[in-house]
């Protein structure tokens, strides 16, 4: 009886191990996959000094199209902090909506962003960076979102609780990171 | 003063060895992938050191003479340079922390095991398609392959190369995550950050480099890839790209590479130095902290590789940073000085390659001082005296920093201890073969002599004659190690769990270590240092009497030859 009170004790010490170890894991690989994304800022610093950057009577792209899909991307965010809170709650039908809701948000985003992919002007330096920068990013956007969508599909089925969350949490943690990137991105890309 | 603090359950006697097939299979055991990844980067250092030999070969004389032509030579250098860095220094440290970081912090593995093995397998791919080059081509641009040479002039092999670059930066970066989850949390409630092994801190360190450099070799190798293949112009001037931005996003990841392949061996020396002269080490602080400064300050010099290229106002900022950037390297060198002054001072192999790295290093840092003035850099630059400088740190440091690692815990990997004969021998044929290589190339760089170049001046034939000589010495070296390690393992002297009576948690197990490495909690040390004191001595009995006398520990109990009976028994 008492070796079994000690196992339990141990195999719930590693448990709690397990799990500090994802979030501090998680937190290392976002500080350091966002460098990737600082390395195409620097990119698009150092080429648009160059001649070819954009002649004159290149057309830009709309900020107003940026502004609506960043939009789109702070509210999923939203609904995504939302719906983990939701699921520490124990509230499965919050969770379902919210995440659902900021699934819905993000494949729009993910929309904009392959439209204005498409619509570029190319032939330009400008060109080639901002179909790198979108493209780069709505390839994060749509990894982390099939992740999501698989998240959905096991929290509707019940798979998520008060104290076993840890997929949800991980999911919006990327999803807080495709925010992040875009943010850096969207600033550089429309108003820089 | 010290108190002694006993180590709970242990698992006393000799831990059967893995069987061979294990290292050829998954497995999520952080000593197999540990092995598994310094195998596979000896593997890799033969082949690559086989193609240093033929450059040496072509360089006896000043036409072609081995090579078919001038486009050969280059995929030798380049190929060499490539996998001695990529596939041989980087990997092995990552093996070797792999092996060791567990242990050292008293846990059962590493913090993602799956992950772990991950990383491990995108090694051999890597590796390979390097090789694969040679039958379509090789890459032609050098280990920096700078454009056009790498996306105008480089045949397919380029393309694998870029390929094999990213699979390995891929697996630097998940084995560093897993380095830094596993320090920061896995460390036992008695050890606090300054009660952890110097080797830990150095991996820390070198760990915290590779999570924000490595992503920027990504990008710069995803454009070299879409410049190759998808057709787009990032490095191309005349459609506006531009090929000074891959040397500044290479050189910001390559230049704190340089830290990533010689902070571990800044860990090595310091476990090694101490345990080795019997004395706690000198400013464990500012050696630990002295890590994390290289780690900050390496990614402020990267224009210095540039200064050729770069504007003419940017040259002193980075001149000065990088000859800041000695300060943090000196504070380790005198604290490994203070550490061996008045030591005990073993002269065994590990210890000698440990020695022999703290001499050569000196010299390299010295022209690497040089380097980061600017006047001396226009004149030197692309010369031999660079060549010389960069294989001082890395092969004089790194590779020497290797040799130590695997003499001082070859013991705890197989159970037996290296034939120490064998590995003076290497050491003597080592040094000699580096000294006699490297040094006249200062000579034959200062005097013009540029380097990846086949056709050379005829002035310089003398000089290259002799370095190729010495480089052969070198190469046969090698083989001393090599023989060594296989005899080694199958009948050498058995270890024991701790031959070296020393403090650190690895020891405080069988060797090899049992699978999860300790049975029950192993409690550290106070000091990870602390030789010399009752509390020490007392401590490594009680590992003795519960592991059994460790026949190499005999050994260090004897006072070292020449020297005069000491009025203590063997200090601790």
């Amino acid at each position: 009886m008492q070796n079994q009170s000690l196992l339990e004790q141990q195999l719930g010490r590693d448990a709690e191990l397990n799990l500090k170890n994802k979030r501090t894991g998680m937190f290392v690989f976002q500080v350091s996959w966002i460098m990737a994304f600082v390395c195409i800022v620097i990119v698009n610093w150092q080429l648009r000094f160059s001649a070819n950057w954009r002649p004159a009577g290149t057309p830009e792209a709309s900020p107003l199209i940026g502004i609506f899909a960043t939009l789109a991307l702070v509210i999923s965010a939203v609904l995504v902090w939302r719906a983990v809170n939701a699921i520490r709650a124990d509230d499965d039908r919050a969770f379902i909506l919210q995440w659902g809701g900021a699934l819905a948000l993000g494949a729009l985003f993910a929309l904009v962003m392959v439209y204005e992919w498409l619509t570029v002007e190319t032939g330009t330096q400008y060109a080639l960076v901002f179909r790198l920068m979108t493209g780069f990013h709505v390839v994060h956007a749509l990894a982390i979102g099939l992740y999501m969508a698989l998240v959905f599909r096991n929290g509707a089925r019940g798979a998520y609780h008060a104290d076993h969350y840890w997929a949800v949490e991980a999911g919006a943690k990327l999803w807080y990171f495709v925010l992040v990137a875009w943010l850096m991105f969207y600033v550089v890309i429309y108003w820089v | 003063m010290a108190t002694a603090s006993y180590p709970m359950d242990g698992v006393a006697g000799q831990v059967k060895r893995p069987a061979l097939a294990e290292y050829f299979t998954w497995s999520i055991d952080h000593k197999i992938i540990g092995v598994q990844y310094i195998v596979t980067s000896l593997f890799f250092f033969i082949i690559a050191g086989a193609l240093a030999m033929l450059i040496r070969w072509e360089l006896m004389t000043p036409e072609i003479t081995v090579m078919a032509d001038g486009s050969q030579y280059n995929t030798l250098f380049s190929i060499h340079g490539t996998m001695m860095i990529f596939t041989w220094i980087v990997p092995f440290w990552a093996g070797l922390g792999n092996y060791l970081i567990p242990l050292m912090l008293g846990a059962k593995d590493m913090a993602f095991p799956w992950l772990n093995a991950f990383a491990f397998w995108l090694l051999p791919p890597s590796g390979f398609l390097l090789i694969l080059g040679f039958f379509i081509g090789p890459a032609e641009a050098g280990w920096t392959s700078y454009p056009p040479l790498s996306t105008i002039y480089s045949p397919d092999g380029q393309t694998l190369w870029a390929l094999s670059i990213h699979l390995v930066g891929l697996s630097s970066i998940l084995g560093a995550i897993n380095f830094i989850v596993t320090i920061k949390n896995m460390r036992p409630p008695s050890m606090g950050w300054f009660q952890m092994p110097l080797f830990a801190w150095a991996t820390l360190a070198t760990s915290i480099i590779v999570v924000l450099a490595t992503p920027f070799l990504a990008g710069a190798l995803t454009l070299l890839l879409l410049d190759r293949v998808a057709g787009t112009t990032f490095f191309d001037a005349t459609s506006g790209g531009d090929v000074l931005l891959w040397q500044n996003i290479f050189w910001f990841y390559s230049h704190p590479a340089v830290y990533i392949m010689i902070l571990p061996g800044f860990g090595v020396l310091s476990e090694v130095l101490a345990i080795h002269s019997r004395k706690p080490i000198f400013g464990y602080r500012m050696i630990a902290l002295s890590s994390m400064a290289i780690a900050i300050v390496g990614f402020t010099v990267w224009a210095h590789h540039m200064f050729t290229s770069l504007q003419p106002e940017l040259r002193i900022p980075f001149m000065i940073t990088s000859m800041i950037i000695a300060v943090p390297t000196g504070i380790k060198i005198f604290g490994w000085l203070g550490t061996i002054w008045g030591g005990r001072i073993r002269l065994n192999s590990a210890n000698l390659f440990s020695l022999g790295f703290l001499s050569l290093f000196v010299i390299g840092g010295i022209s690497g001082v040089m380097l980061a003035a600017v006047p001396v850099n226009i004149h030197m630059h692309d010369t031999y005296f660079v060549v010389s400088h960069f294989h001082f740190v890395l092969y004089g440091g790194s590779v020497f920093a290797i040799y130590s690692a695997l003499y001082h815990w070859w013991p705890k990997i197989t159970g037996r201890m290296l034939d120490e004969r064998l590995g003076k021998i290497h050491f003597v044929t080592t040094y000699i073969g580096f000294l006699g290589t490297f040094m006249p190339q200062h000579i034959v760089g200062m005097q013009g002599m540029p380097r990846r170049v086949a056709v050379y001046d005829p002035q310089f034939q003398d000089l290259n004659v002799l370095i190729s000589l010495f480089s052969f010495l070198l190469g046969i070296s090698t083989f001393f190690l090599l023989y060594n390690m296989v005899v080694s393992t199958v009948a050498g002297r058995v270890a024991g769990a701790n031959p070296w009576r020393a403090l650190t948690l690895e020891w405080q197990t069988t060797s090899p270590p049992p699978a999860y490495n300790f049975a029950g909690e192993p409690v550290p040390f106070e000091d990870p240092y602390g030789y010399g004191t009752d509390a020490s001595k007392a401590y490594l009995d009680a590992m003795e009497s519960r592991f059994g006398p460790s026949p190499g520990a005999e050994e260090e109990r004897r006072p070292p030859s020449g020297a005069l009976p000491e009025p203590q028994p063997a200090g601790d």
